[in-house]
């Protein structure tokens, strides 16, 4: 015996799923669009079935094919012409086809074999029988039943939500989206049981944008228009209007779930009428639609009196009232229930699930013989055996054929069939649940057009039903469509294409990559950035775009300059500040041309070159500083060797040190506007000593650095566990860091490996000062510098004497910006070779 | 992510075409570029299904036919846009755009 435990609410406009596991309930979402509910549609479209709101969308407009609202015509004799099948179908078959689909939310690894169906406590023993029948052409093998409000008082009972479980009365009311139900239940200790009941099949929460509708945007149409017969041709289908209408009524619910949480909202929408344009801006408040939805709310409390009357019941007799439908969220209808009825609301569970949670909670307790006959021990290794082939008991094959990369917007994909194809289904569904073929009847040729996502690798599932609407695994495919990359069509970046921008505080550059090696051309793309230095009207301090093409990993010096503009003082309009916005627009064609418009915010003014990758671009005040740095960092390096002994690599690293300092007394004297080709040749050289220096040290280096990076991140991680500010924000970075570990690992080259280290290390300060014992420490010596020591030291005392008294107060985030304010009072002492640090202007 | 980027996403869309309607677009369109970008850098992927052809496959979309139903349909008007989420090198769909339908 195997407990049964899925719930199903198979309602007469949604349906739900939900499980009953570890004491837990779990509400299946959508695989597609993940939600929880699916419409209770049946759409039939000239090749395939569709079931949900795919299938909604076409109720209005194709009556002869889609169905909605069959649950009312249970267990009766009615039959439905689909006019694209030529075929009778019943309400049976659609529910079968709700319930079927509503299987394919849990995932194949549940096989759901059995469940409890939750009906209306109307249904007589025809439309009982009817439901069961639908459970059983869904597939199932057992089925069973349980009535809604039932189902409603379980999920509270169970989650604790309600009262007591005590003796009394209880009132379910529930208001869904187009139907009303309210059901009287005795309870005992171990019973429940409806007593009576009532409802309306034509009210819900449509009824209520429609009231918005009616009430206020039509009144205001007319008054704005004049349009005498507007009222009459706006809901009239295919009319003049109906564009209008659609419009309207999204923007009606939308406020509807406004005015839930705010006292106005308005709707506001512009319209052709008669081929006038007219704009339309509607205020609506919190009073008017209650004035308006009371009606409503009183033909529902109007139902409830009624069940209490014919019960001889009075509101003190009913313990609570429980909220059940989604809407139930309206405050209208709470505020009304509760002022008219006297009787305490319960809404302490989601009136949208309450239904299948109850459903899988008496699922839990029921139990069924699972039709495979269960497996002995000893048949174990048999099992595992016949597990590890790919054993396929039906007489089909199927192969789909589409390709693997594409640059248009959709694929196509082809599916051949063999072997036994009658009454079997497929279905084709991306994974980010973006696109959903419906079920599909199986022929020898089929050709779908898949939709794709550009940019991305877009992920397809193909899978095959039976008969019955069970999967046939052995048939899934799993379908990969990468777009816009790697295709044969377009010419793949064998470097990657970066931007220099300055690293303010290490007075130094980084580069920052826009494209990055493998994409295909054409790219283009726009980098927002900011000025990171004033720059005065009509000075010689400029901005400096340097586009390189090489390793983004590596320093800018180590890589090809494929396009470089300056905009200098003297082009400009008026002054740019220091943080005034930049647009830099890169576009690189499918013949590596470089078309470069830069934007400056704050002087509007627009730059546009086009540089050809053929001709070399050299900006000779930032070949001087790529200079300072990489002299700055073999001189570091050849030091290093000395202190460790490395003999051979002190050599190296100083032969190259002098190879370097051989340009440097001719690039000093070069001006800036030099047009002989002797920045070239010192350009070239600099370039060649920076890979060179890369390489230095050899594998050791390499192999020091990379244990150098594995200890330090060990500190790392240990300094942020200690933190006590921004733990999650350190978090983050750590593991971006650590997400990138391998590509640098493997990478082999030193200032990859170098920027990564000092990326850990920037990170280490970062923890320590979101860490209180540190802060303190730091405090003590702040206090014992000289004035001398800092900008300004008046300043500096006062915010001490703040600092002290949080401190004592143990007000320690207040403590730690005061702390942060000191330190910035402090006078610079960084050694840094590049004083004369310029950059590139750009942040 | 929360609720509030999705609203915020939504509000910019209708902002843009209240501005396009009203024929001012060319002198925001660097702005909006802007605030685009900024939510691609938070890995969302907004798109304006508008002048599409429409399928019932179309899952990323909540469709209202205006007029009668037809094999050749096309998205007339986009009131919500489509917005996915990247995340581990995979997408999501995060809000599906709601749109008007009408015969091609």
């Amino acid at each position: 015996m195997r407990s049964v435990n899925f719930g199903i609410d198979l309602g007469t406009t949604n349906s739900l799923i939900a499980k009953y596991e570890n004491s837990k309930i779990h509400v299946y979402k959508n695989p597609i669009g993940q939600k929880e509910t699916l419409a209770s549609v049946v759409a039939y479209r000239p090749d395939r079935i569709l079931v949900g709101d795919k299938a909604r969308e076409y109720l209005a407009k194709d009556a002869v094919n889609v169905f909605g609202g069959f649950k009312r015509k249970m267990g009766t004799d009615e039959k439905y012409y689909v006019v694209n099948i030529d075929d009778n179908v019943t309400p049976v078959d659609l529910s079968a086809l709700v319930l079927k689909e509503l299987k394919k939310f849990v995932p194949p690894s549940e096989p759901v074999e059995a469940a409890v169906i939750t009906i209306p406590a109307s249904f007589d023993s025809m439309q009982s029988n009817a439901t069961i029948k639908a459970g059983q052409e869904a597939g199932f093998t057992n089925v069973f039943l349980l009535q809604e409000p039932i189902a409603a008082c379980l999920a509270f009972f169970n989650e604790g939500a309600a009262k007591e479980k005590a003796n009394g009365n209880w009132l379910v009311y529930d208001l869904g989206g187009g139907t009303f139900d309210v059901a009287l239940i005795k309870s005992n200790q171990d019973e429940l049981k409806i007593v009576d009941h009532e409802g309306n099949n034509f009210l819900g929460g449509l009824n209520f944008d429609s009231a918005i509708i009616d009430s206020i945007v039509i009144p205001e149409i007319i008054k704005q228009t004049g349009i005498e017969n507007f009222e009459e041709e706006f809901r009239v289908k295919y009319g003049k209007y109906e564009m209008l209408y659609y419009q309207v009524m999204y923007y009606a619910e939308e406020a509807k779930k406004e005015l839930s949480h705010a006292a106005a909202t308005a709707i506001e929408f512009s319209a052709v009428l008669d081929d006038k344009n007219y704009d339309f801006y509607i205020p609506i408040t919190r009073e008017e639609v209650d004035r308006i939805f009371l009606p409503l709310v009183n033909e529902t409390i109007a139902l409830l009196n009624k069940v209490l009357e014919n019960n001889r019941l009075t509101a003190t007799d009913v313990n609570e009232i429980i909220l059940v439908g989604g809407s139930t969220f309206l405050p209208q209808v709470r505020a009304q229930l509760a002022a008219q009825t006297g009787i305490p609301l319960n809404y302490a569970v989601d009136p949208t699930t309450s239904v299948a949670e109850g459903a899988a909670f008496y699922a839990a307790n029921k139990y069924y013989e699972p039709a495979a006959v269960q497996t002995e021990p000893g048949d174990k290794i048999a099992d595992d055996i016949l597990a590890s082939v790919d054993f396929n008991p039906v007489d089909l094959q199927i192969d789909v054929n589409y390709s693997r990369s594409s640059r248009d917007k959709e694929e196509v994909l082809l599916i051949t069939s063999s072997g036994e194809m009658d009454n079997k289904t497929y279905r084709v569904t991306r994974t980010d649940g973006g696109f959903d073929t419906g079920f599909v009847t199986l022929k020898s040729k089929k050709t779908e057009f898949l939709p794709l996502i550009p940019g991305m690798n877009n992920l397809f599932t193909l899978n095959v039903y039976d008969n019955g609407g069970n999967e046939i695994l052995s048939l899934k495919k799993e379908i990969s469509i990468t777009q816009g990359m790697y295709n044969i069509d377009g010419q793949p970046l064998p470097h990657d294409i970066c931007i220099e921008v300055d690293d303010v505080e290490n007075k130094t550059t980084k580069l920052e990559a826009i494209f990055d090696r493998n994409s295909l051309l054409p790219q283009k793309r726009t980098l927002y950035r900011e000025i990171s230095k004033t720059i005065k009207k009509g000075s010689k301090d400029s901005i400096i775009i340097n586009i390189l093409e090489g390793d983004k990993n590596s320093r800018a010096s180590s890589n090809l300059t494929i396009g470089c503009i300056e905009i200098s003082g003297k082009d400009l309009q008026t002054d740019l500040i220091k943080g005034s916005d930049i647009e830099i627009q890169i576009h690189l064609t499918d013949s590596r041309v470089l078309n470069t418009v830069v934007y400056l915010v704050m002087s509007q003014q627009e730059f546009k070159n086009v540089f050809s990758v053929s001709e070399k671009q050299i900006n000779i005040a930032r070949l001087k500083e790529q200079y300072v740095q990489l002299e700055s960092e073999l001189i570091d390096t050849v030091r290093d060797f000395q202190y460790n002994q490395d003999t051979i690599w002190e050599i190296k690293g100083t032969a190259l040190l002098d190879d370097l300092q051989t340009v440097k007394e001719k690039l000093f004297k070069l001006k800036d506007k030099d047009k002989s080709d002797e920045k070239y040749i010192i350009a070239e050289k600099i370039t060649r000593i920076s890979k060179e220096y890369d390489k230095l040290g050899g594998n050791e280096r390499i192999a020091a650095l990379i244990e150098e990076y594995f200890h330090a991140k060990d500190v790392v991680l240990q300094a942020i566990s200690m933190a006590d500010f921004e733990k999650e924000e350190l978090k983050k970075q750590f593991t971006k860091i650590e997400q990138s570990e391998s590509s640098f690992i493997h990478s082999k080259n030193v200032s990859v490996v170098e920027n990564k280290l000092k990326q850990l290390n920037d990170l280490y300060w970062k923890a320590l000062s979101n860490t209180t014992s540190f802060l303190i420490t730091r405090f003590i010596e702040y206090k014992n510098c000289s004035g001398d020591e800092f900008k300004d030291y008046n300043a500096a005392k006062s915010i001490m004497k703040m600092a002290d008294a949080a401190l004592e107060k143990e007000r320690y985030p207040e403590f730690r910006r005061y702390v942060f304010s000191i330190s910035a009072l402090l006078r610079v002492t960084r050694i840094n070779h590049n004083i004369d640090f310029k950059g590139t202007g750009i942040g | 992510m929360s609720n509030n980027t999705l609203q915020i996403i939504n509000q910019l869309f209708e902002i843009q075409h209240k501005i396009k309607e009203l024929g001012q677009a060319p002198g925001f369109e660097r702005n909006f570029n802007r605030l685009t970008s900024i939510f691609e850098e938070e890995g969302f992927i907004i798109q304006d299904p508008t002048n599409e052809i429409y399928q019932d496959s179309r899952t990323d979309c909540e469709a209202s036919i205006v007029g009668n139903v037809s094999s050749k349909m096309k998205i007339t008007k986009t009131l919500k846009p489509i917005i996915y989420k990247k995340a581990d090198n995979a997408v999501q769909l995060i809000q599906k755009a709601v749109v008007l339908v009408e015969k091609n």
